[in-house]
C-alpha cells in the first residue's frame, strides 16, 4: 500500500540534511522575492495620484514651505535616485521615517503590531479550535440536519459584513447586557506600561472578548469547511474502514485516525492566515476602536505616507512568505509521505 | 427593391431639408460669441463630504438647463489640494472649505490670505485667482492698521467688494454641534470654532459627581507631541493645555493677558510684552523671558511649520529687562496680538536648545508651563494629563483624558454607556437626531449644544478662465445654488446659510458686515436674466455662448 511504501524511507538520519538544504534554497528565493515585491510596492505608490505633501501640511502654509518639505523627504529627487536610496535603506532594515508621524516607521508599526496580532491570533485560535473539531464532527454527521445547520452557521458569519456583526455584538453584549466594554483595548486611565501589565490584565481580556468573537466568527468558515471536506475524503480511505472493523470506539476513529490525517490543508490555510492577520481586519478595528495596524495601513495609503505604507506592505509580504515556508516544512513532519 | 429606393429618396430629402436648415442655423450661430467651454467641477467624494458632493451634482443639473456642460467630478481631498495648489493651475472649479479655527476670527485669513492678488500665484491661498487692485488696497490697509475701529472700516468695505465681485460662492457653514454628559459636568460653553472642550473649559466647567477628570472623545488620532511638528490645529490643540501662551482669546474673542500680564503697542512695528512673574515649567524650572525669546525665535527659524504664518512678520525679539520682551516687526501687522501672541507656545529653553532639528524630535514627554501636566500618550488610544498644582490660575478639574475613537458610532455607544463625558468634534446630523429623539431614554444624560461656525464651504472658480473670468457669469451662478437645500435638507438645519462672496459670516459678530447685500437666493430665472443682460446668448441648439467682445 501507498502509505507503507512511503513510510519506509522515513529514516530521520537521511531526511534532515535535505530539509536544511531545502530551507536554504527557499530562503534565497524569498530574499529575491522580497526585493522584487519592494520594487513593485515602491513604484505602485509613486504612480498613485496625490501629492504626499498635501496630507503633511496645512493648506495655508506657503508654497516655499511645501517645497522645503519635498526636499527634506527627498521627494524632489528623480525616481531612480529615490529608488536607490529606498533599496539601500531597506538592505539595512531601515524603513525610513513616516512623513505623517515624523517617527521611524519601525516604531510606528511596532506600537501597533502587538494589538493587532493578539486580536487576530485570539480570533484565529477560536476559529481553528472550533473549526477543526466542528468540521471533523460535521463530516462524521454527514447528511444529517446537524451538519447542514453547522454549514449554514459558519457561512452566515462568513457572508455577513463584519462591521454589522460587530455592531450587533456591541449592541447585545455591551449595551443591552453590559457584560463587556464596547470600545478600545483598555479602560480609560489604565496604567500598565510593561507588556505583561497591558496584555495579561483582566481589563485587557475583557476588552478583547467582543472583537475577537466578531473576528473569530468571521474566520470560522475557512477551517470548518476545509476540515469537513478533507475529512470526507479521508473517511473513504481503507484504513478508516479497517479501524471500524477492529471495533474501535467511534470517537477514537474520528479524532485519532481520521482527523489527524485530514489536518494538512487546514495547516496550509492557517499559515497563510497568520500572514494576512498582520494586516488585521480593518473594519473590526474601526468598529471596536481597536488601536491596531490595519487602520494605520489604510490611513498611510490615503495620506500618501509612502515610508509607512511601504514598510507595512513589505513586512506583510515577508510574513506571508515566511509562514508559507513554515507550512511547507511542517508538512514534512505531519505527513511522512512528503520529502524534499 | 422599390421600397428601398423610396426609403433612400426620403432619407436624402430629409437630410437636405434639415441639413440646409442646420447650415443656416450654423451661420446664425457663428455671429454669436464663442461657446461656453465644457467645464469640470472638482467636488468631494461622497464619503468625505456628502453635502459638497450633492451640491456639485445639483449645480451641474442647473447649468445643463442653461446649456452649459459642467461635469461634477468627485475628487479625493489630497488630489484636490494637489490640483488647486499645483504649479499648472489647471482647473475650472472645485468645492472645498476653510475650517473655522479661533485664530481665523481675525479677518486677516479670510480677507487677505485667500483673496489678495499676491497669493494668486501657484501654491498661494487665493485659489480663486481673484485679482482686484481696489480690493488689494483695502486688504493691505486692514493688515497694517493698528486701530481696531479703523481696521474694521477697511474689513467691512473689503466684504462689500467681495460680495459684488463674487470670486467664490459660499455654499454653507456647518454648526459646531457637540454634546456632554450633564450628570457629570456643568458650566460648559460651546465656543465657535473651538467646541465644548476648549482652552477655557477647565476654568469654567464643574464636576458634579465623583468623576473630576473628564473623558473627552475624539474621532481624530493625535499624530504629534511636538509643537514644531504640528501640521494642523488637530495636532496642536491637545497640547495647548500643556504648553502655555502669552495671550489667550476670551470666549468673546477678546485678547486676554495670560502668561503675559500686559502688552503695549509702542509704535506700529514695536510691541512690548510683560511676562507674568513666578511661573514654573512642569519640571520645576522657572519660566523666563529667555524661554519666550527662544520659543519665538525657534518658530521663526522654521518657515514650514504650522505656526510659520503667525511669526512671519516678526523681525527680531529683544529682552529689555524687568520681564519685558520687545517684538520688532518687519511691517505693521494688526493681527499680531490676536493671532500671533495667542498661538505660539512657550517652550522650555533648557530642554529644546540642545536639540538640533526641532521638527525631527519626537518629544516623548512634553514639558510645558500650562494648566495641565502631561502624563502619557498611547497612539490610537488616549492622551492623559493631570492638573498642574503650581498654576497661577484656578482650574476646576483634576485632569483630562483625550480618548481616541475610530468611528463616531463608537463614541455614541460610549456616550450612552457613560464611558466618555463629552465629544470634541462636531456630531453628524444622524447622531444629533438620534440623541434628540432619545429613544428609550438612553440619552437623557446628554445635553446638545450648538455654536455657529465661522468657517465655510464653497465653490471655488478659476477667475482666470472663461467663463469664470466674467463677473456676470459668477453672479448668475450664485443664483443657481439652492442654499436652502444645502442647509435644511443636507445639513438638517445644523448650519448657516452661504452666499456669493461671503467669507466672514454673522457668527463672527465683530468683523461681519451686516449691511452688505449678498446674492444668496436660488432663482434660475434671475440667473438667466443676469446672463442675458451681460450679453450671453443661446444658439439654435440651446447652448450658451459667451458675450461678443
Amino acid at each position: 500500500m501507498k502509505k507503507n511504501s512511503a513510510g519506509m524511507h522515513l529514516t530521520d538520519s537521511k531526511r534532515k540534511p535535505f530539509v536544511i538544504g531545502y530551507i536554504f534554497r527557499r530562503l534565497l528565493i524569498m530574499v529575491i522575492m522580497i526585493l522584487l515585491v519592494s520594487t513593485m510596492i515602491f513604484l505602485l505608490f509613486r504612480t498613485m495620484p496625490g501629492d504626499p505633501t498635501a496630507s503633511m501640511v496645512d493648506p495655508s502654509i506657503p508654497q516655499e514651505a511645501r517645497q522645503a518639505l519635498l526636499e527634506r523627504y527627498g521627494l524632489h529627487e528623480s525616481l531612480w535616485t529615490q529608488y536607490k536610496i529606498f533599496m539601500g535603506d531597506l538592505l539595512r532594515f531601515d524603513f525610513g521615517t513616516s512623513y505623517f508621524y515624523n517617527r521611524p516607521v519601525s516604531r510606528v508599526i511596532g506600537d501597533r503590531l502587538p494589538a493587532t496580532l493578539i486580536l487576530m491570533l485570539t480570533a484565529m485560535l477560536f476559529a481553528y479550535i472550533i473549526g477543526v473539531f466542528g468540521g471533523a464532527w460535521m463530516a462524521w454527521k454527514r447528511g444529517t440536519r446537524l451538519e447542514s445547520a453547522g454549514v449554514a452557521f459558519s457561512l452566515v458569519f462568513r457572508s455577513a459584513p463584519t462591521f454589522w456583526v460587530g455592531l450587533m455584538v456591541i449592541m447585545l453584549f455591551a449595551v443591552r447586557l453590559g457584560w463587556f466594554p464596547a470600545q478600545g483595548m483598555r479602560s480609560t486611565g489604565y496604567e500598565g506600561t510593561t507588556f505583561g501589565e497591558i496584555f495579561l490584565s483582566l481589563d485587557f481580556l475583557r476588552h478583547l472578548v467582543l472583537p475577537a468573537l466578531t473576528a473569530g466568527l468571521y474566520f470560522l468558515a475557512t477551517p470548518t469547511l476545509i476540515m469537513r471536506n478533507s475529512m470526507l475524503e479521508v473517511m473513504s480511505e481503507d484504513y478508516i474502514e479497517m479501524a471500524h472493523a477492529k471495533g474501535l470506539p467511534e470517537r477514537r476513529v474520528l479524532y485519532r485516525h481520521a482527523a489527524r490525517n485530514a489536518l494538512l490543508p487546514v495547516v496550509t490555510a492557517g499559515a497563510l492566515f497568520v500572514g494576512a492577520a498582520i494586516g488585521g481586519q480593518v473594519l473590526i478595528e474601526v468598529v471596536f476602536s481597536w488601536p491596531g495596524l490595519g487602520r494605520e495601513i489604510v490611513q498611510a495609503v490615503t495620506r500618501s505616507d509612502y515610508p509607512l505604507a511601504q514598510g507595512s506592505f513589505i513586512i506583510l509580504s515577508t510574513v506571508v512568505m515566511v509562514m508559507n515556508l513554515i507550512a511547507d516544512v511542517l508538512y514534512a513532519f505531519l505527513d511522512p509521505r512528503i520529502t524534499y | 427593391m422599390k421600397k428601398m429606393v423610396i426609403l433612400v429618396v426620403l432619407l436624402t430629402a430629409t437630410m437636405v431639408v434639415f441639413g440646409g436648415g442646420r447650415a443656416e442655423q450654423d451661420a446664425a450661430d457663428a455671429e454669436m460669441g464663442a461657446l461656453v467651454p465644457e467645464l469640470t467641477l472638482r467636488s468631494s467624494l461622497p464619503e468625505s463630504n456628502l453635502v459638497n458632493y450633492e451640491m456639485a451634482q445639483e449645480l451641474s443639473d442647473e447649468l445643463a438647463k442653461l446649456g452649459v456642460t459642467l461635469n461634477a467630478q468627485p475628487t479625493d481631498f489630497s488630489v484636490l489640494l494637489d490640483v488647486i495648489y499645483g504649479e499648472e493651475m489647471d482647473y475650472d472649479a472645485y468645492t472645498i472649505g476653510w475650517s473655522g479655527r479661533v485664530e481665523r476670527l481675525d479677518p486677516d485669513m479670510f480677507i487677505y490670505s485667500i483673496n489678495h492678488s499676491s497669493n494668486a500665484n501657484p501654491g498661494g491661498n487665493n485659489t480663486s485667482r481673484y485679482v482686484n487692485p481696489e480690493f488689494d488696497a483695502l486688504a493691505d490697509a486692514q493688515r497694517s492698521e493698528m486701530d481696531i475701529a479703523a481696521r474694521r472700516e477697511y474689513v467691512w468695505e473689503a466684504q462689500r467688494i467681495l460680495a459684488e465681485d463674487v470670486p467664490r460662492i459660499t455654499l454653507y457653514s456647518r454648526s459646531n454641534v457637540q454634546t456632554y454628559n450633564h450628570e457629570r459636568f456643568t458650566g460648559l460653553e460651546n465656543m465657535s470654532g473651538e467646541g465644548l472642550f476648549n482652552e477655557w473649559s477647565p476654568m469654567v466647567m464643574e464636576a458634579i459627581g465623583e468623576r473630576t477628570v473628564p473623558v473627552v472623545a475624539s474621532n481624530v488620532n493625535i499624530t504629534n507631541l511636538n509643537p514644531f511638528g504640528a501640521r494642523s490645529v488637530y495636532d496642536w490643540r491637545n497640547l495647548r493645555l500643556i504648553y502655555d501662551k502669552l495671550v489667550r482669546l476670551s470666549v468673546d474673542v477678546e485678547p486676554t493677558p495670560w502668561a503675559a500680564t500686559s502688552w503695549e503697542v509702542v509704535d506700529d512695528t514695536t510691541i512690548d510684552v510683560t511676562l507674568r512673574e513666578g511661573m514654573n515649567f512642569h519640571d520645576g524650572r522657572p519660566v523666563t523671558p529667555e524661554d519666550v525669546k527662544f520659543s519665538y525665535e525657534a518658530f521663526m527659524s522654521l518657515p514650514d511649520s504650522y505656526f510659520a504664518a503667525f511669526v512671519q512678520p516678526i523681525d527680531s525679539v529683544e529682552l529689555l529687562g524687568n520681564n519685558v520682551i520687545r517684538f520688532n516687526m518687519e511691517y505693521a501687522y494688526a493681527p499680531f496680538i490676536t493671532t500671533t501672541l495667542t498661538q505660539i507656545p512657550i517652550l522650555p529653553k533648557h530642554i529644546w536648545e540642545g536639540i538640533g532639528d526641532y521638527t525631527q524630535y519626537y518629544n516623548e514627554h512634553p514639558v510645558g508651563s500650562g494648566p495641565f501636566e502631561f502624563v502619557r500618550f498611547r497612539n490610537g488610544e488616549e492622551l492623559v494629563a493631570t492638573k498642574y498644582e503650581d498654576y497661577f490660575h484656578p482650574v476646576n478639574i483634576d485632569g483630562f483624558v483625550f480618548k481616541i475613537y475610530a468611528s463616531p458610532e463608537g463614541v455614541l455607544t460610549d456616550l450612552e454607556l457613560g464611558v466618555v463625558d463629552m465629544v470634541s468634534y462636531d456630531l453628524i446630523p444622524a447622531h444629533i437626531n438620534q440623541i434628540k429623539d432619545n429613544d428609550g431614554g438612553r440619552y437623557s444624560h446628554l445635553t446638545i449644544t450648538e455654536a455657529p461656525d465661522i468657517g465655510f464651504f464653497y465653490i471655488g472658480m478659476n477667475n482666470n478662465r472663461p467663463p469664470f473670468n466674467n463677473k456676470a457669469f459668477r453672479v448668475a451662478l450664485s443664483y443657481l445654488v439652492d442654499y436652502d437645500y444645502a442647509l435644511d435638507v443636507l445639513l438638517d438645519g445644523y448650519g448657516s446659510r452661504g452666499g456669493a462672496g461671503l467669507v466672514i459670516n454673522a457668527a463672527n459678530e465683530f468683523w461681519h458686515n451686516p449691511e452688505v447685500p449678498i446674492h444668496n437666493t436660488y432663482n434660475p430665472e434671475r440667473a438667466r436674466q443676469i446672463l442675458a443682460e451681460a450679453g450671453f446668448t443661446w444658439d439654435s441648439q440651446g447652448r450658451m455662448r459667451m458675450p461678443l467682445e
